[in-house]
C-alpha cells in the first residue's frame, strides 16, 4: 500500500508539470488568437492630394515626424502636431504645441476638441476629412474572437493541476493539512470568474488564470510547509484581496481622464505611504519597511509599487512628448530615497528600473536614461563611502561556495537541494530547503526546483517573461498610451523583480531578498502583483469592450452562469 | 502609438536577458547539478536514508566492501578487512570527507540529472564502485601497523592504482563505538591519515634536498664534509644520531647525515629548496578522482640559516602527506614524471549498463631523468647497504629511505617513516608509511612496508 502511495506520488510530480506546460500554452495562445486585426475604424481623407491616411489606433499621433503614427508630408505641419483620440462619446484631436496649430471646420481650436464624421481638420496647408473607414463597415467583428478558450476550461484544468499537488501533499505528508486551502482556492478561482464575467463583464479570464496558477503553485508550497502550514491561509487571503484590488483596479483606471485627475493626490498618497513606514515601521529582517497592524504586517512599499506605475504612467493627451517629466523625477527621486532609507535595497533598485523604463517610454529621450543612472552610481558611490558596510552584503556574490557556512549559507544550500529534485522534484514537503531562512520568498525558485522539480520553476518564469512579450504585443491595441506604458511598465517591473529573486539566489546576482511574483509568500507582495496585473490587463483593450456594449440582461439572472461559455 | 511600442524595446531587451538568465541557470544546473547535489552538506544523502539504497562498493579483485540489503548498509563480513578499509570506503555517515562512500555519494546513491534523487526507492538505481585498492594489501597493512596511530601508501607507479591506503586508528562501520568521539584512542578515526594528514617528513625530505642539490648546486658532486656529529649552522646546533665520518652526497643519504644536508640545503638557498620542493608537491592543492588530498608545506620564508638548514632533512616546519611521499618515490622510480594515483577503477552506469575503466595520466615532472637516477642509485644504496634486502621480506629488488622526524613538542616519541619503490617490473610499487611516535623508521615503519610488500606481491599471484 505504502509502496503505491509512493509510485502515485512520482507520477503525480511527472504529471504536474506537464498540466502547467498546457495551461500555459492554452492561455498565452487564447491571448494571442483573439486579438483585433488592427484595421482602420475611420480615416483621415487629404481630398486634394487624394490621399487617405487610416488611422488605426486608440491614440494617434500626426506630424511631420516618421515616428508618427499619420505621417503628413507638408513643411508647414510641425513634427508632432496633434493627437487624434479615440474615447468612449467619440473621436477627439488635441494640439500638441504645433506652430501653426489645429483647425476643425474652419475654427481655431484650444485644448481637446471633439470630432463628428464629415469634419474637417486644417494641419498646416493640408485640410483632411474625418470619414469611417470602408473596410470596417464590412467587416462582421472578428473571427479570431471564437478561436479563445473558455475561462471556465482554463480554470478546470488548473483545478486539476491544484488537485494533483494536493493528492501528493496527501500522501507524501499523510494529513490532510493541505486540504482546506486547496479546495478553498480552486472555489475562489471560480466564484471570481463568475463575479468577473457577470459583473464586470470581462469575457477572457486568460491572465487572471495565469496569475492563478502562480499563486495556486504558491499556495500549495506553504501548505505543505512541514512546520508552518498557516502561511497557505495567508497567501489565500492575500489573492482574494489582491483580487479586489485588480478588480477595483481595472475599473478605476477604465476612464483615462478620471485617471489624470487623481495622479497628483496618488503621487502625494505613495510618498506618504512609503515616509510613514519610515517613521512608523518596524524593521524586520534587515529591512525597516514593515508596519505592524495588529495581527497584521503590511509592506507598504509593495503597495508603493502600484502607486509608482499609476503616477509614471498618467501622461495622456502630451502624448510621447518630452514635457512633463520633471514632477515623475521628482516622485521618483523621494521614492528611492526613501526606499534606500529604509534599506529595502531590492525595493529601490527595482523602483529605478522602473523608472527608467517610464521615462524612456514616455519620452524617448535616452539622455534622460543616462542622466539617471549617471546619478543612480554617483549615489551608490557616496553611499558606498558612508556606509561601507553595505558592500560585504555583496561581497559574496560569485564566491558563494567559499562563503558556505556564512553568508553564502543561503545560495550555496539553494544549489545542492535544486540540484538534488531534478526535473521532476523529490515531492511536497520532501526537501530540506524549506527549513531555511525565507525558503518561502526569498529562495522559493529553488525551493520549488527541490520538492516539484525544474520544469514547473522555469514554466513560472516563462509566465513572467511571457507577461512582458503580451504586454509589448498589445501597446498598439491600447486604449490610449497610459495603458501601454503602464502595462509594459508593470511587466518589466515583475520580470526584473523575478530576475532578482532568482538570479540572486542562484547567485548570478547578488542576493537582494526580493519575492518572485505570485509564488513567494508574502500578503503585501501577492497584493502588489495583482495590483500591476492589472495595468497589463487593462492594456488589452478588449477588457472593456463588453463594458460598452450594454447589456440587456438583468445582471441578476447570470449569478449561478459561472460556469457559461462565451460565444 | 507606433512610437510607444518601438520604446518598449528596452523592455523587450530586459525580457530576453531574463530568459537568458533562466537557461544559463538551467545550463550550470545540468553541468554541476552532481557536484552539487553530491556535497556532504546535502541531507537527502547524508542522513542515514541517503546510503541506504546505494550501490555496492567493490574492490578490485572484486571483493564486496559495502553493499545494501534489505534498505541496511552492510560491509564485509571480515571484521579485520571491514575496519582495515573503512577510512577508504567510509562508513554510513559522512564524517570522513575524503570517503568513498562521502565523495561519490551521489554516484553511489543514483543520482542523475533528470530525476535528481526523487525516484521512488523501489526504481532507483544506484552505481557500483571498483576501487583500485586491494583489500588483501590493505588488510596487511591494517595489521602491521597494530595499535600504532600510522598511515600506509601502496600505488603501482605505472599505471597509478593505488593498492593500499590504510590508515589507523579506524573502527568497525557495523559496529561503531560509543565512545569514538571521546576516547582517545579514535584519535582521527574519522579522517584517512594517508591523504589527510601532513607529519613532519624527517629524512625523508633528503630526497628533497638531494633532488635540489643535483639541479641548482654545481658543486655537489665536489662537494664533501667531516661528520663528528655536531656541527653549528648560523650560529645553532646541527646535530646527527652519530657521527658519520667522511660523507659526499651518496654517503650521506646512506648514512642519513643530517648536518650534510643542512649545508647542502644552506647553500641551494631559499628560493630553490621552495622551488624544488613545489615541483615535488609541496605547497600545492589536489584533488585526485575527486577526492581533496591534504597540503603538504615547505615554508622557509621566514626561516633563519639554522631554520633553513633542518628544513633541509625534513625538520622545521616542514609537513607531508604520506600519499606525497609515496608519489615523489613514483618519480624517483619513473624517471621523475610520476603517475597520478588512483582509487576508483570503475563506476558503473546505471540500471545495470557497464562502463569503461579509468585510465590514469602522468601528473607533471618532479625532476629530470637523470638526477631521478642517481637518486634512485642512492636509495638503492640505502637498502643494499644500510638496511638490508632481508628486511622488505620479499625477493624484490627496493629502493628505499627511512626517516626518523622528531615532533617539536614535548618529549614524545619520533615519527617512524620509510618510503621507496620495488624496481622489478612485474610489481612496480611505490609505497610510504608512517608510524606516529614509532621512534625509528627502520625499527616501526619497514615491517609495515614490508607486510603491505609482500601482501601485494601474493594477491598479485593469484
Amino acid at each position: 500500500m505504502e509502496n503505491i502511495g509512493v509510485i502515485v506520488s512520482f507520477l503525480l510530480r511527472v504529471a504536474e508539470p506537464v498540466m502547467a506546460l498546457i495551461i500555459v500554452i492554452l492561455c498565452f495562445s487564447s491571448l494571442r488568437g483573439g486579438r483585433r486585426e488592427e484595421h482602420a475604424l475611420v480615416v483621415l481623407d487629404d481630398d486634394s492630394r487624394k490621399v487617405s491616411y487610416p488611422v488605426l489606433f486608440w491614440e494617434n499621433s500626426i506630424g511631420r515626424s516618421k515616428g508618427s503614427d499619420i505621417v503628413i508630408n507638408d513643411p508647414a505641419v510641425s513634427k508632432d502636431h496633434a493627437v487624434l483620440l479615440r474615447r468612449k462619446d467619440g473621436w477627439f484631436i488635441t494640439d500638441t504645441g504645433s506652430k501653426s496649430g489645429v483647425l476643425v471646420n474652419g475654427e481655431e481650436t484650444v485644448g481637446r476638441c471633439a470630432l463628428a464624421i464629415g469634419d474637417i481638420i486644417n494641419i498646416g496647408d493640408t485640410r483632411l476629412v474625418l470619414r469611417r473607414s470602408l473596410t470596417a463597415a464590412n467587416r462582421p467583428g472578428s473571427t479570431k474572437e471564437n478561436k479563445r478558450i473558455p475561462g471556465p476550461v482554463i480554470l478546470g484544468l488548473i483545478s486539476i493541476y491544484v488537485m494533483m499537488m494536493l493528492l501528493q501533499a496527501v500522501i507524501n505528508m499523510g494529513n490532510t493539512f493541505a486540504l482546506v486551502p486547496a479546495m478553498g482556492f480552486i472555489a475562489f478561482m471560480f466564484i471570481s470568474y463568475a463575479l468577473s464575467y457577470n459583473i464586470f463583464k470581462r469575457r477572457d479570464f486568460e491572465l487572471e488564470a495565469l496569475a492563478f496558477l502562480l499563486s495556486g503553485t504558491g499556495i500549495m508550497l506553504a501548505a505543505t510547509h512541514n512546520t508552518d502550514t498557516h502561511q497557505a491561509y495567508v497567501q489565500l487571503a492575500a489573492t482574494i484581496i489582491g483580487m479586489v484590488i485588480y478588480s477595483f483596479m481595472i475599473w478605476f483606471i477604465e476612464i483615462p481622464d478620471r485617471v489624470m485627475k487623481w495622479h497628483i493626490i496618488i503621487s502625494v498618497g505613495a510618498i506618504l505611504l512609503l515616509a510613514s513606514s519610515l517613521v512608523l515601521g518596524k524593521e524586520l529582517h534587515g529591512a525597516k519597511n514593515w508596519i505592524v497592524l495588529g495581527p497584521i504586517t503590511i509592506q507598504p512599499s509593495e503597495i508603493a509599487k502600484i502607486a509608482y506605475i499609476f503616477v509614471g504612467a498618467s501622461t495622456l493627451d502630451v502624448l510621447q512628448t518630452k514635457k512633463s517629466l520633471t514632477e515623475f523625477i521628482i516622485v521618483s527621486a523621494i521614492s528611492v530615497g526613501l526606499l534606500v532609507l529604509m534599506s529595502d535595497f531590492g525595493t529601490a533598485v527595482i523602483c529605478f528600473v522602473t523608472f527608467l523604463i517610464i521615462s524612456f517610454m514616455r519620452s524617448g529621450d535616452i539622455k534622460t536614461v543616462i542622466l539617471a543612472v549617471t546619478a543612480a552610481i554617483l549615489g551608490v558611490v557616496i553611499m558606498l563611502s558612508v556606509k561601507p558596510y553595505i558592500a560585504d552584503r555583496f561581497a559574496v556574490w560569485g564566491h558563494v561556495w567559499d562563503y558556505a557556512d556564512s553568508t553564502g549559507y543561503q545560495q550555496v544550500n539553494s544549489l545542492i537541494y535544486s540540484a538534488s529534485g531534478g526535473l521532476f522534484g523529490l515531492g511536497l514537503s520532501k526537501g530540506y530547503l524549506q527549513n531555511l531562512f525565507a525558503s518561502e520568498n526569498d529562495l522559493v525558485f529553488c525551493l520549488m526546483c527541490e520538492e516539484i522539480g525544474l520544469i514547473i520553476p522555469v514554466i513560472i518564469a516563462g509566465v513572467i517573461g511571457g507577461l512582458m512579450l503580451y504586454a509589448r504585443g498589445v501597446t498598439t491595441r491600447s486604449r490610449s498610451t497610459f495603458y501601454s506604458i503602464a502595462a509594459c511598465s508593470a511587466a518589466g517591473l515583475l520580470v526584473f523583480q523575478s530576475a532578482l529573486n532568482i538570479f540572486g539566489v542562484t547567485d548570478i546576482l547578488p542576493l537582494t531578498g526580493v519575492t518572485l511574483p505570485f509564488v513567494s509568500y508574502g500578503g503585501s507582495s501577492m497584493v502588489s502583483c495583482w495590483g500591476l496585473l492589472a495595468f497589463i490587463k487593462a492594456a488589452d483593450e478588449r477588457t472593456y469592450l463588453h463594458r460598452h456594449k450594454k447589456s440587456k440582461k438583468p445582471e441578476k439572472e447570470n449569478k449561478t452562469s459561472n460556469t457559461a461559455v462565451e460565444t | 502609438m507606433k512610437k510607444t511600442r518601438t520604446r518598449a524595446f528596452p523592455v523587450l531587451l530586459l525580457t530576453i536577458a531574463f530568459f537568458v538568465g533562466i537557461a544559463y541557470f538551467v545550463f550550470n544546473l545540468v553541468i554541476h547539478s552532481a557536484e552539487w547535489a553530491s556535497m556532504p552538506t546535502n541531507w537527502h544523502l547524508s542522513d542515514n536514508e541517503g546510503i541506504e539504497l546505494a550501490g555496492s562498493v567493490l574492490d578490485r579483485n572484486g571483493v564486496v566492501l559495502a553493499y545494501t540489503e534489505n534498505g541496511q548498509r552492510l560491509y564485509n563480513e571480515d571484521y579485520s578487512t571491514r575496519c582495515a578499509c573503512l577510512p577508504v570506503v567510509g562508513d554510513s555517515t559522512v564524517n570522513n570527507s575524503t570517503a568513498i562512500q562521502t565523495v561519490y555519494r551521489s554516484d553511489l546513491s543514483g543520482y542523475n540529472f533528470i530525476f535528481g534523487l526523487g525516484l521512488p526507492e523501489q526504481y532507483k538505481s544506484g552505481r557500483n564502485i571498483t576501487l583500485t585498492i586491494d583489500s588483501k594489501v590493505q588488510k596487511a597493512a591494517y595489521e602491521a601497523l597494530g595499535y600504532n596511530k600510522g598511515a600506509a601508501v601502496l600505488y603501482n607507479y605505472k599505471t597509478g592504482e593505488t593498492l593500499c591506503l590504510a590508515s589507523t586508528p579506524t573502527y568497525d562501520p557495523m559496529n561503531v563505538p560509543e565512545d569514538i568521539e571521546t576516547n582517545d584512542a579514535y584519535d582521527g578515526a574519522y579522517i584517512n591519515r594517508a591523504l589527510s594528514a601532513a607529519y613532519p617528513p624527517g629524512s625523508t625530505f633528503k630526497i628533497v634536498t638531494a633532488a635540489a642539490a643535483l639541479q641548482y648546486k654545481s658543486d655537489i658532486d665536489s662537494f664533501e664534509y667531516d661528520c663528528n656529529g655536531y656541527d653549528e649552522l648560523g650560529g645553532k646546533p646541527v646535530t646527527c644520531y652519530e657521527p658519520n665520518g667522511h660523507v659526499n652526497l651518496k654517503e650521506a643519504m646512506k648514512t642519513s647525515c643530517n648536518i650534510f644536508f643542512a649545508n647542502v640545503a644552506v647553500d641551494v638557498g631559499k628560493k630553490h629548496m621552495t622551488e624544488q620542493a613545489e615541483k615535488m608537491g609541496f605547497n600545492g592543492s589536489y584533488k585526485w578522482d575527486g577526492i581533496n588530498i591534504g597540503k603538504s608545506s615547505y615554508d622557509v620564508s621566514k626561516a633563519s640559516v639554522n631554520e633553513l638548514g633542518w628544513s633541509g632533512v625534513g625538520q622545521y616546519k616542514v609537513l607531508e602527506t604520506p600519499i606525497n611521499m609515496a608519489v615523489i618515490s613514483a618519480a624517483v622510480a619513473s624517471g621523475g614524471t610520476p603517475m597520478k594515483p588512483m582509487f576508483v577503477k570503475n563506476i558503473s552506469g546505471q540500471f545495470g549498463v557497464p562502463s569503461a575503466d579509468k585510465k590514469s595520466e602522468k601528473a607533471k615532472q618532479m625532476m629530470s631523468g637523470d638526477i631521478a637516477d642517481r637518486i634512485s642509485e642512492m636509495m638503492r644504496a640505502c637498502v643494499e647497504e644500510s638496511y638490508g634486502e632481508w628486511v622488505f621480506g620479499t625477493n624484490l629488488k627496493i629502493c628505499a629511505k627511512t626517516g626518523t622526524a622528531e615532533v617539536s613538542s614535548s618529549g614524545e616519541d619520533a615519527h617512524g617513516w620509510v618510503t621507496g619503490y620495488s624496481m622489478d617490473d612485474e610489481y612496480p610499487y611505490a609505497f610510504a608509511v608512517i608510524v606516529e611516535h614509532g621512534n625509528s623508521g627502520y625499527r616501526a615503519a619497514i615491517p609495515v612496508a614490508a607486510a603491505m610488500l609482500q601482501a601485494a606481491v601474493e594477491s598479485d599471484k593469484n
